[in-house]
């Protein structure tokens, strides 16, 4: 341990020599790799990959692929595979030095719908305005994609040889559709993806108000991500006649019900840490409200004054809304289906089952069919019953040093474990037993998160900064 | 539109006012019809169903080709014969029978389009004609293929008989009633004025509303329309910036439409009576009887009961007489699943009673909506969407010409004694509007019994009672003899 220590020493004091011998060259490279990592986000983003007929995960795979060949990675560390030809994945590997077992980085290609006609700008070309870098995905997530590569491209330059091997997979899917990348390669080419742990760059971690960071988010747990369809049907008929069963109206009723529904307040032990320790950073009210809402049994004022808030709604209540309708085949038709689509994200422990049951009641009425929408597209009428993974213990390799560098870049800024309320891909790989851990150093004001809506964006001194706090964290990670 | 009262009420209609107090029995004369007749109206309206005449997939030419080559078989001469419209797939027909020219033509009119239908949400195959229980099924058995089927047979049949109208009888079946880019009528009308033109004009669509209504197979009164609503059709939107669902927000799109409809969905236009519909109204109420006779006849005092428009208004017919109506349609929103709907869009289809415009009745759903998010604009015929809608008000009703009403009358009296002749507001809008709008009088005159409760018309299951189908065409037969005899 010693030994190691010290080693650890002599490399950080080397390179702490190599900055201050050459301040120019280290400024180069930190320049040249915002730079790529730009370039890499443009071009990413120029790159449909809806899942549509116009979007294609493999283009992306395959212009990346082609970035790391041109830095240099060996052929055979580099695969483009999937099951469909526009649903390919790209695997890469930096090798290392063996000592551990490898890292897996994970991140998805895919993004969700983005129409001209409600976006300010073109959401397929990167653009930057006022201090903003906007287009779909510049949050979710090509921009930290372009961070991990560019990272990967930068120490594969260095010569760096990590103590463990380092693994990039970038996927396909994870929005939805029926070709989820990473699911495919746990199942299909386990030994290219293996890793002691996994982090995953799908959620940004610096989060601000009015421009100040107010704490780092460590995602350790995931809600269970559950879409429903609700549907009526009618016999239809004249709409110059309209009677009194209309199949829109009945429909409308429920939605009215299920807006004013909230599921019962829960905590986890993953939760109830990210309060205790949010209630350290914040400060009155809303500190009190923390902190009353962890006693038994929780003080319904403050739970009600929180959860007016989104973000703590979330964390604190499974979640149910409305995200799709389609009723009707004409104008002057009465409709003979109105269907909507309801998304739940699920608190670890329960079911999708439990909650379709829970819909049934909110709703209230025979008249709608609450089926359960599989991922990968299927209606069923039963849901699963599986449910949410318990949380991965905080492994301190990958702790120790995000505290550090954390309290380094944004000063007395604490890292908080926190629970996803957006499932993602760390949902396959916590099924697959691999302790995975989500953060992305991008600075993000919550009350302006445009993920998955229109004019999605992110700042462009914080894309640089969370490319350099990358970087810095990969070869800290990695280092010994 | 005094004068309208008193061209209604000549002493026949009169007398079969008086003697019609009950339910009227089904028997009459002439029950089977003739069986060749009945056959070949059969045969043709098999073959319309199974050519798809909607929008989307179909071809009116088709059906407008079909039924031009029966009549060229049946000995039509080619110049009595035009098939033509604006787009390839939209054209029309125009078969003259041509009669002594005593009077001016009469124009039959009927469209060969549908609505669209989905094979999963129906029972049977809706592009083929199925006889089941006593019922015809398929898209356009109520609307309208029976009724073109019946015309055109009708025709075929005249001519076969070498019978000599006292004047023309033009049939013009036509594309895109229902919605589309081409309306045969309104095209006519513009174009082609002189293939079409006519002292007053027969309308077989509106089986929806106007015909014979009947319960359980039992006729209760024959309609007829002089007068019909406005269609118009409005959107609503509400927009929002989104988001991601894990977070959801509490302004939501769908829910601030969802709420906004249903609003809609509660709210009553306010009752008021026209001349037809109040002649209507107070000729129902000498023809029925009980509760609903008495509820009728309070409505057309001065001052309505509310108790009675209240149980007026559960029944649709009788509501969509009573008032305008505005319904939801359609709705669409959000973009993917895992997304906070950024725009959420409902349809609401309206039919505005006569001397009421679309932008007031816009104004009164931004009243009911109550709620500056939900934007409402209007949808014209083509599809584009303006902010606000047109100041014209609905047409008034066409005058009752005796030379129309007398052989109905006299026609529905030998078919089926005792039952009531009606003004009728239809309350579909049909292409009596173009022809009204040309000022060509015309009147809704189909024929076809349908069930009150039975009303499947642009709905999934489209039927007609088999016996009823034969029973129109033998009436439409003797009742355009009638009108053309002397």
């Amino acid at each position: 341990m010693r030994a190691r220590t010290f080693a650890a020493g002599a490399a950080a004091a080397l390179l702490l020599t190599t900055v201050r011998g050459a301040p120019g060259a280290a400024a180069d490279a930190a320049g040249a790799s915002n730079a790529l990592a730009r370039e890499l986000l443009a071009q990413l983003v120029t790159i449909n990959t809806t899942d549509s007929p116009r979007g294609n995960v493999t283009t992306a795979a395959e212009a990346m692929a082609q970035r790391l060949r041109a830095a240099g990675f060996a052929a055979e560390d580099i695969q483009v595979l999937g099951p469909s030809e526009r649903k390919k994945n790209l695997v890469v590997r930096l090798r290392g030095s063996g000592r551990h077992e490898p890292v897996l980085l994970i991140g998805h290609l895919d993004v969700v719908e983005a129409r001209r006609e409600d976006w300010s700008t073109d959401p397929f070309e990167l653009v930057e305005q006022a201090g903003e870098l906007y287009g779909r995905g510049t949050l979710d997530m090509k921009g930290p994609d372009a961070i991990m590569l560019a990272a990967l491209i930068r120490l594969k330059q260095e010569r760096f040889k990590p103590a463990r091997d380092i693994i990039l997979a970038l996927t396909a899917d994870e929005e939805g559709g029926g070709a989820n990348g990473v699911q495919w390669l746990l199942q299909h080419h386990r030994e290219l993806i293996d890793a002691q742990f996994v982090l995953s760059g799908d959620d940004y971690s610096v989060l601000t108000e009015n421009g100040r960071p107010l704490f780092f988010k460590l995602v350790a747990s995931e809600k269970v991500y559950a879409d429903f369809q609700l549907l009526v049907t009618n016999k239809g008929g004249h709409s110059s006649v309209p009677v009194p069963e209309n199949a829109i109206y009945t429909l409308t009723r429920g939605l009215d019900r299920l807006a004013t529904y909230q599921f019962p307040f829960e905590l986890n032990a993953v939760t109830r840490e990210y309060y205790r320790r949010l209630a350290r950073i914040e400060s009155g009210q809303r500190a009190a409200d923390m902190r009353a809402i962890l006693r038994d049994p929780p003080d319904e004022q403050s739970l009600a004054r929180l959860s007016h808030d989104p973000v703590d709604r979330s964390i604190t209540h499974t979640t149910c809304v409305a995200t799709r309708l389609d009723a009707g085949h004409a104008n002057n038709a009465l409709p003979q289906r109105a269907l909507a689509v309801v998304n739940c994200r699920i608190l670890p422990g329960h079911s999708p089952a439990e909650v379709r049951e829970r819909l049934v009641q909110v709703l209230a009425d025979p008249g709608i069919t609450v089926g359960y929408l599989a991922s990968d597209g299927t209606l069923r009428a039963q849901a699963p019953a599986d449910r949410g993974f318990a949380p991965p213990p905080l492994l301190p390799e990958v702790m120790n040093p995000l505290d550090r560098l954390v309290a380094e870049t944004w000063p007395g800024l604490t890292v908080i474990p926190s629970m996803s309320a957006g499932a993602s891909d760390a949902t396959h790989t916590s099924a697959a037993g691999l302790p995975t851990y989500t953060f992305s150093p991008l600075s993000v004001d919550p009350n302006d998160d445009r993920e998955h809506g229109r004019d999605e964006r992110i700042g462009v001194a914080s894309f640089y900064q969370a490319n350099a706090f990358f970087y810095r964290y990969l070869r800290t990670l990695t280092a010994n | 539109m005094r004068i309208f009262i008193g061209r209604l009420a000549p002493a026949a209609l009169l007398a079969a006012l008086a003697g019609g107090g009950g339910v009227v029995a089904a028997a009459g004369a002439g029950d089977a019809g003739d069986s060749a007749a009945n056959a070949l109206a059969r045969e043709i309206f098999a073959q319309l169903i199974e050519i798809n005449t909607t929008n989307s997939t179909g071809n009116v030419t088709t059906a407008a080709e079909a039924m031009a080559q029966r009549f060229r078989a049946a000995g039509f001469p080619a110049a009595d014969l035009v098939v033509d419209g604006p787009q390839e797939r939209k054209k029309n027909l125009v078969v003259r029978l041509r009669g002594t020219g005593q009077h001016r033509p009469v124009l039959l009119i009927g469209h060969l389009d549908v609505v669209e239908a989905r094979r999963e949400d129906w029972s049977t195959d809706p592009f083929q004609l199925t006889e089941k229980d006593g019922y015809f099924y398929g898209r356009g058995t109520l609307d309208m293929k029976s009724g073109d089927a019946i015309m055109a047979g009708t025709l075929l049949r005249l001519r076969e008989e070498g019978v000599r109208p006292s004047r023309d009888i033009i049939l013009a079946l036509t594309a895109d009633e229902e919605g589309g880019c081409c309306n045969g009528v309104d095209w006519l009308v513009r174009n082609h004025r002189e293939l079409i033109d006519a002292e007053f004009v027969l309308n077989h669509d509106g089986v929806v509303g106007y015909s014979i209504s009947s319960e359980h197979g039992v006729p209760q009164e024959f309609a007829f329309s002089a007068t019909e609503k406005m269609y118009a059709d409005y959107q609503l939107t509400v927009t929002n910036s989104g988001g991601h669902s894990s977070l959801p927000r509490s302004d939501n799109a769908i829910y601030q439409l969802a709420a906004g409809l249903l609003r809609i969905g509660r709210y009553s236009f306010p009752v008021e009576l026209n001349e037809v519909t109040r002649a209507y109204f107070e000729r129902m109420a000498s023809a029925r009887s009980g509760q609903v006779a008495d509820d009728m006849r309070a409505l057309t005092h001065a001052a309505p009961d509310e108790a009675a428009i209240e149980r007026l208004s559960r029944e649709p017919g009788l509501n969509s007489l009573m008032r305008t109506t505005c319904v939801a349609t359609r709705l669409e929103g959000g973009h993917a699943n895992n997304a906070l709907p950024q725009r959420a869009v409902a349809l609401v289809n309206c039919r505005i009673l006569p001397g009421h415009s679309k932008e007031e009745v816009r104004q009164s759903l931004i009243k009911v909506l109550d709620d500056p998010a939900v934007t409402v604009r209007y949808v014209a015929n083509d599809g584009a969407i303006s902010d606000t809608a047109p100041a014209q008000r609905a047409q008034s009703p066409s005058p009752l010409l005796p030379q129309v009403l007398g052989p109905l009358e006299s026609t529905v009296a030998a078919m089926w004694p005792g039952l009531p002749v009606v003004p009728f507001m239809n309350a579909s809008a049909t292409d009596g509007i173009y022809t009204r709008g040309a000022g060509l009088p015309t009147y809704g005159v189909a024929g076809i019994a349908v069930d009150r409760d039975d009303m499947h018309a642009h709905g999934r299951d489209e039927r007609v009672r088999v016996a009823a189908f034969y029973r129109a065409n033998e009436f439409f037969y003797r009742y355009l003899k009638a009108l053309t005899a002397r």
